[in-house]
C-alpha cells in the first residue's frame, strides 16, 4: 500500500493574500487555505469568493491543497471550495459519525456536479472535544475518504476545562488514543508535541525540529504548521536523513547474509540484528523511498498550472 | 497462588540452538520461553517444530516452567508441535482479536485432551504487539480463561506498528501501557507492568539495570520478568524477590494495625509513617510474596540437586 | 450546576464531631461527612445517627454538603444522609450502573418521603477500582443525577504504588483517562492524588497546592483532602491568580484588536494567538470571576446568624 507522504500541512487563513500567494515557496507538502479560524466573522463571506483562485496559487509547487471549512457553514464553504485542483477538505469540530456522513453527502453531490472525480476529495478531521476523543473510533471509520486525524489542542483544552501549563502535558491520553485508533484504522494520526499544539509559536528550526522529531517518534505522521517557519523543519525531521538510510540498506545486506547462512542473528557495530531490527529497517527504507517520490513531485518543472 | 506462578526470570531463546537449550537449566530462570518466532529464522521453523517436544523436559531439569512462543501465522502447525505434557504456556504474538484467541483456546483443549494433560492446564501468553491489539485489548484478555496475565503494549514489534524508533529516552507508549494495565486488573489478571524508566541503550545484557528495573516493578507491586540474556537473570530474580529486611518490615506494619482494633481509629501516624488498612494488606501481600518465592527456589535448587544426581555431577560447595 | 465552585473537598469522619466543627470554620468550598473510609465498622451506627445534625452544622460556614457513603450499605447510608441541606453523595468503590440505578432510585424515595425537591440530590461517582474506572463511561451516564466523577482513593484501593519518579503508577492515566470520559459526558471530573510520598488525600499544605496547580493543568477544577491544612491550598491552586487574569485580558485585548483590524491571528511575542487562545483566556477570565462570586457567597453565609429550628 503507498504510504501517505504529507509531513507538512501549511495553514493559509485565506484573506491573507499575501500568505496565500507565498505559500508554495514553503516547500509544504500541503497547504490548507483556512476558511475557520484564520478569518474573522465579518469577512467569511468575502472568504469564500477567494478559495476558486487561490487553489490554483498555493497548488504552483506541487503541494496538495485542502480547505479548512467552518462547520456552521458547511454547505456555503463546501459550495464555494470544490473546484478541480483541490485534494480535499479540511473538517473541524468533528464530534459524531453522523457528521462525517453529512459532510460526505455535501461532497459527494458537489463532485457529480461539477464533474469531478467520484470519491476523490480526501477528509482530514479535527477533533475537539472529549466526546469526539472517546468516540473516535466510530468517527474515523465513518468514512473511507478520511486520511487523516489530528486534536486541535486549543479548542480541547476549552472542553476539558484545561488551564494549560507548559510542564504538564494534559493530553497524554488524548493523544495516545489518537495516534492508537487512528493507527488501527489506517488512518494518519497528525499532531506535534506539546505545548507547541495548544501554544504555537513561532521559535528557532532547531526546537521546531526537536519537537517534531519526538511528535514521530510518538507515532504522529505529520503537522499542521501555523506558519510557514514550521515547515522546512518539520519535513526534515519526519524524512529518514542519508545517514539513516545507509545505516538501514547495510542492516538490511547484513541480514540478508546472516539468512543465507542459516542464522537468525548477527553482530553489526555493537548490536544484535535479528528479524525486528531488519523488519524496522525496511520501514525506514520504505519511508525514506516515499519521501524522495515526493520531493520529485514537488520540485519537478510543472507542465501547465 | 500456587507456586509454579512465579515466574521472576526467564529466557526466550530459539529451539532450534542446541547449546542454548541444554544449558538452559544450568541458567537459574523461573520459566524458559522456548521460541519458534522471530529468533528462528524462517527456512527452519519447520525443523523447530519437530525439536520442541523433547527440548520441553529438557529445560525443565533446573525446575524452570517451559512455555513456547509461537508463530502468529502458523497457530495449528505449531500447536500440534508444542502442546505436550510439561508445557505450561503458549505465547502468542501479536494478538488483535479476541477470536483469535479463542480460536486457539480450542486447540489446544483438543489437544490436552488428545495428549493426557489435565484441561485447562495450558496457558495463553496474548502479546499485544500492534495498535489494533491495543484499540481490542479488553475483549482479547477476556477471550479465554486460560489468559492469566495481561499487560505490555511496548517493544519492537509496537514500535514498527506505530512507526517510531525505540530508546528515545522518553515515554512513547503510555496509552497503550495504561489501557492493557486497566484491562488486566479490571479482569482479575496478573498484571505484566513496570514503571517507566528512561532507557537510550536498548541493552538486553545490562545486569546492573535489570536489578534496578526489577526493584523498582517489584516495588510497585509487579512481580513478572524475562528477558533475552542470561546476565540479568539472576537480577531479576532478586530484583523481584522481597528482602529479608522488607519481610520484618511487613510483619512490624501488620502488629501496628492489628493494635489499631477497637481504638476507633482506621489509621494511625508512626515516626511520620501511615498505617493503615492499606499498608496492612499491602504487608500481608509481602508476606505472602516472600514465601512463594522462598518455596519456588526451593522446588529450583531440588530439581537441580536431582539433575546433577543424574548426570552424577559433582554439587559445587555452595548452592545459591 | 456544572458552574458551581467546588474547589475543595474536606473529607470529615462522620465518628468525630469536633472535626466537623473544624471544618465549617474552614474556607472549604464543600464538606464530605465521611461514613466509609474514616469510620470504624464498629462506630458506624452511632456515626449514622448523627448526620442529620452534622448537616447543619457543615453548613454554617457556607461550604455545600455531601455525604461519602458505601454501596454495600446503601440503604442504612443513604438513610442516614439524605435530608434537607445535603448536596449529595460521593458513592465510594462504585462499580457499575446497576449500583447507579439503586443509588438513584433510593435518593428518589428520600427526596419523596422528606420534601426534598425531586431530582435534586446529586451523585458523585468515586471510581476507585478497575472495574470502576474501566466501567467510567457507562457508570458516569447511568444516571442524571451524576454531576462528577473521581479516583477518590484509588491510589490505596488499587494499591498502586509510587514510582522512581514519584508518580503514583497508573494515576496520571487514569486521571487523564477520567477526565476525557467525564467531559464527555458533561460532568465535572474530581481530583484526588499525590505524589509520593503523600497518599490516600493526605498531603502537606505546599504539596497540596503544586498538585492543585498540577490539576488544573490537565483539567481538574477541584479535589478531595482530608486536613483542613489542605483546604486553603486547593482554594488558591484552583483559582487563576492574578497574574494570568492580567496575561489572558492582555492576550484577549490583543485578539479583539486583531478582529477589528479583519485579521482572525495575531502575535503577542512569538505567540501566535487565534481564536482558540482567545477562547481558552476566556475560559480563565470566567473562572476567576466565579471564584471570586463563591468567596463573597461563603462570606455572605458566615456572617448570617444560624439557623434555628422551628
Amino acid at each position: 500500500m503507498a504510504i501517505l507522504v504529507r509531513r507538512s500541512n501549511l495553514l493559509a487563513p485565506i484573506t491573507d493574500t499575501a500568505r496565500v500567494k507565498q505559500a508554495w515557496q514553503s516547500d509544504a507538502d500541503a497547504i490548507t487555505l483556512d476558511l475557520e479560524d484564520g478569518v474573522v466573522e465579518t469577512r467569511k463571506a468575502e472568504a469564500r469568493g477567494l478559495v476558486k483562485e487561490a487553489i490554483a496559487l498555493a497548488g504552483q509547487g506541487g503541494a496538495e491543497v485542502f480547505v479548512r471549512v467552518n462547520a456552521a457553514l458547511l454547505h456555503a464553504d463546501l459550495e464555494a471550495s470544490m473546484w478541480p485542483g483541490l485534494r480535499g477538505i479540511m473538517l473541524p469540530r468533528v464530534a459524531s459519525a453522523a457528521e462525517v456522513a453529512e459532510a460526505v453527502e455535501q461532497m459527494t453531490a458537489l463532485e457529480r456536479r461539477r464533474g469531478l472525480a467520484a470519491g476523490a476529495l480526501e477528509l482530514i478531521v479535527l477533533l475537539e472535544s472529549a466526546r469526539a476523543v472517546w468516540d473516535i473510533r466510530s468517527i474515523i471509520t465513518a468514512n473511507p475518504r478520511i486520511t487523516q486525524v489530528g486534536l486541535d489542542e486549543s479548542d480541547l483544552a476549552c472542553d476539558l476545562g484545561i488551564t494549560p501549563l507548559p510542564e504538564h502535558d494534559p493530553y497524554v491520553y488524548a493523544r495516545g488514543r489518537l495516534v492508537i485508533e487512528a493507527t488501527a484504522a489506517k488512518v494518519q494520526p497528525i499532531g506535534i508535541t506539546y505545548p507547541l499544539g495548544v501554544h504555537p509559536r513561532r521559535v528557532s528550526a532547531a526546537e521546531i525540529h526537536r519537537m517534531a522529531t519526538d511528535a514521530r517518534n510518538l507515532g504522529l505522521k505529520g503537522v499542521l504548521c501555523p506558519d510557514p517557519s514550521w515547515v522546512a523543519p518539520v519535513n526534515a525531521a519526519f524524512t529518514p536523513t542519508a545517514e539513516l538510510v545507509a545505516h538501514n540498506k547495510r542492516v538490511r545486506e547484513v541480514f540478508a547474509g546472516a539468512v543465507a547462512a542459516g542464522t537468525a542473528a548477527v553482530p553489526l557495530d555493537g548490536r544484535m540484528i535479528d528479524v525486528p531490527v531488519d523488519e524496522w529497517a525496511k520501514v525506514v527504507l520504505a519511508m525514506a523511498d516515499a519521501c524522495d517520490a515526493r520531493d520529485a513531485q514537488k520540485h519537478a518543472p510543472r507542465a501547465g498550472s | 497462588m500456587a507456586a509454579h506462578q512465579v515466574r521472576r526470570s526467564g529466557l526466550t531463546m530459539p529451539v532450534v540452538t542446541r547449546r542454548f537449550v541444554d544449558h538452559a537449566w544450568r541458567r537459574g530462570c523461573d520459566f524458559i520461553n522456548l521460541d519458534l518466532e522471530d529468533s528462528v529464522p524462517q527456512h527452519l521453523k519447520a525443523h523447530a517444530r519437530g525439536l520442541i517436544k523433547d527440548a520441553i523436559p529438557v529445560v525443565r531439569k533446573g525446575g524452570a516452567e517451559a512455555f513456547t512462543r509461537i508463530n502468529h501465522d502458523y497457530v495449528h502447525a505449531d500447536l500440534e508441535a508444542i502442546v505436550w505434557p510439561g508445557l505450561s504456556k503458549v505465547n502468542y504474538p501479536k494478538a488483535e482479536s479476541a477470536e483469535e484467541i479463542r480460536l486457539l483456546d480450542d486447540v489446544i483443549t483438543r489437544l490436552e485432551r488428545e495428549r493426557g494433560i489435565r484441561p485447562g492446564t495450558v496457558e495463553i501468553g496474548a502479546n499485544i504487539e500492534t495498535a489494533t491489539g491495543v484499540a481490542a485489548a479488553y475483549d482479547i484478555a477476556l477471550a479465554s480463561p486460560r489468559v492469566k496475565e495481561f499487560g505490555g503494549g511496548t517493544g519492537y514489534d509496537m514500535s514498527r506498528d506505530l512507526g517510531v524508533e525505540m530508546f528515545v529516552g522518553f515515554e512513547q507508549f503510555a496509552y497503550g501501557k495504561g489501557e492493557l494495565e486497566l484491562a488486566a486488573r479490571a479482569l482479575g489478571l496478573q498484571v505484566r507492568a513496570a514503571p517507566f524508566v528512561a532507557n537510550t541503550t536498548g541493552s538486553v545484557s545490562d545486569a546492573d539495570r535489570a536489578l534496578r528495573e526489577a526493584q523498582a516493578a517489584r516495588k510497585c507491586g509487579f512481580r513478572l520478568g524475562g528477558g533475552l540474556n542470561p546476565a540479568v537473570v539472576e537480577p531479576q530474580n532478586r530484583g523481584f524477590t522481597p528482602t529479608a529486611e522488607e519481610v520484618e518490615d511487613a510483619r512490624w506494619v501488620l502488629e501496628r494495625h492489628r493494635e489499631l482494633a477497637g481504638t476507633g481509629d482506621t489509621w494511625i501516624v508512626i515516626d511520620g509513617r501511615v498505617i493503615d488498612r492499606y499498608e496492612a494488606a499491602r504487608a500481608r501481600d509481602t508476606l505472602e510474596w516472600a514465601a512463594l518465592c522462598t518455596e519456588r527456589d526451593r522446588e529450583k535448587a531440588e530439581a537441580v540437586l536431582r539433575t546433577r544426581a543424574a548426570m552424577a555431577e559433582p554439587t559445587p560447595p555452595t548452592l545459591a | 450546576m456544572s458552574a458551581r465552585v467546588r474547589r475543595s473537598w474536606l473529607v470529615v469522619p462522620m465518628s468525630k464531631s469536633e472535626e466537623i466543627v473544624r471544618a465549617s470554620r474552614s474556607t472549604a468550598d464543600v464538606i464530605v461527612l465521611d461514613l466509609v473510609e474514616f469510620v470504624a465498622e464498629e462506630d458506624k451506627p452511632a456515626a449514622r445517627e448523627r448526620v442529620e445534625a452534622a448537616i447543619r452544622t457543615a453548613q454554617a460556614g457556607g461550604a455545600e454538603v455531601f455525604a461519602q457513603v458505601d454501596p454495600e450499605l446503601l440503604v442504612a447510608d443513604l438513610l442516614a444522609c439524605a435530608w434537607p441541606g445535603l448536596t449529595g453523595v460521593i458513592v465510594s468503590q462504585l462499580e457499575s450502573a446497576q449500583q447507579v440505578a439503586d443509588v438513584d432510585g433510593l435518593l428518589a424515595e428520600l427526596e419523596a418521603k422528606r420534601g426534598i425537591l425531586p431530582g435534586t440530590l446529586e451523585i458523585v461517582a468515586a471510581l476507585e477500582t478497575a472495574r470502576g474506572n474501566h466501567a467510567a463511561y457507562d457508570i458516569g451516564r447511568a444516571s442524571p443525577r451524576i454531576r462528577g466523577l473521581t479516583l477518590g482513593r484509588a491510589d490505596l484501593i488499587m494499591d498502586l504504588r509510587p514510582e522512581p519518579s514519584g508518580e503514583i503508577h497508573l494515576m496520571p492515566y487514569l486521571m487523564q483517562r477520567l477526565i476525557a470520559v467525564a467531559r464527555a459526558l458533561g460532568v465535572t471530573p474530581l481530583g484526588a492524588w499525590w505524589r509520593a510520598p503523600a497518599r490516600g488525600l493526605l498531603a502537606g499544605p505546599d504539596d497540596t497546592y503544586h498538585a492543585a496547580r498540577r490539576g488544573r493543568a490537565i483539567g481538574f477544577t477541584g479535589s478531595l483532602c482530608i486536613d483542613v491544612n489542605q483546604v486553603e491550598p486547593l482554594n488558591r491552586g484552583f483559582t487563576p491568580d492574578d497574574a494570568e487574569a492580567a496575561a489572558a485580558t492582555e492576550l484577549m485585548t490583543a485578539y479583539r484588536a486583531g478582529v477589528a483590524r479583519g485579521v482572525a491571528l495575531v502575535e503577542q511575542g512569538d505567540r501566535l494567538v487565534d481564536r482558540g487562545a482567545a477562547a481558552q483566556a476566556r475560559a480563565l477570565l470566567d473562572r476567576a470571576a466565579a471564584c471570586e462570586a463563591r468567596a463573597r457567597e461563603k462570606a455572605e453565609m458566615a456572617a448570617r446568624p444560624p439557623l434555628v429550628r422551628p
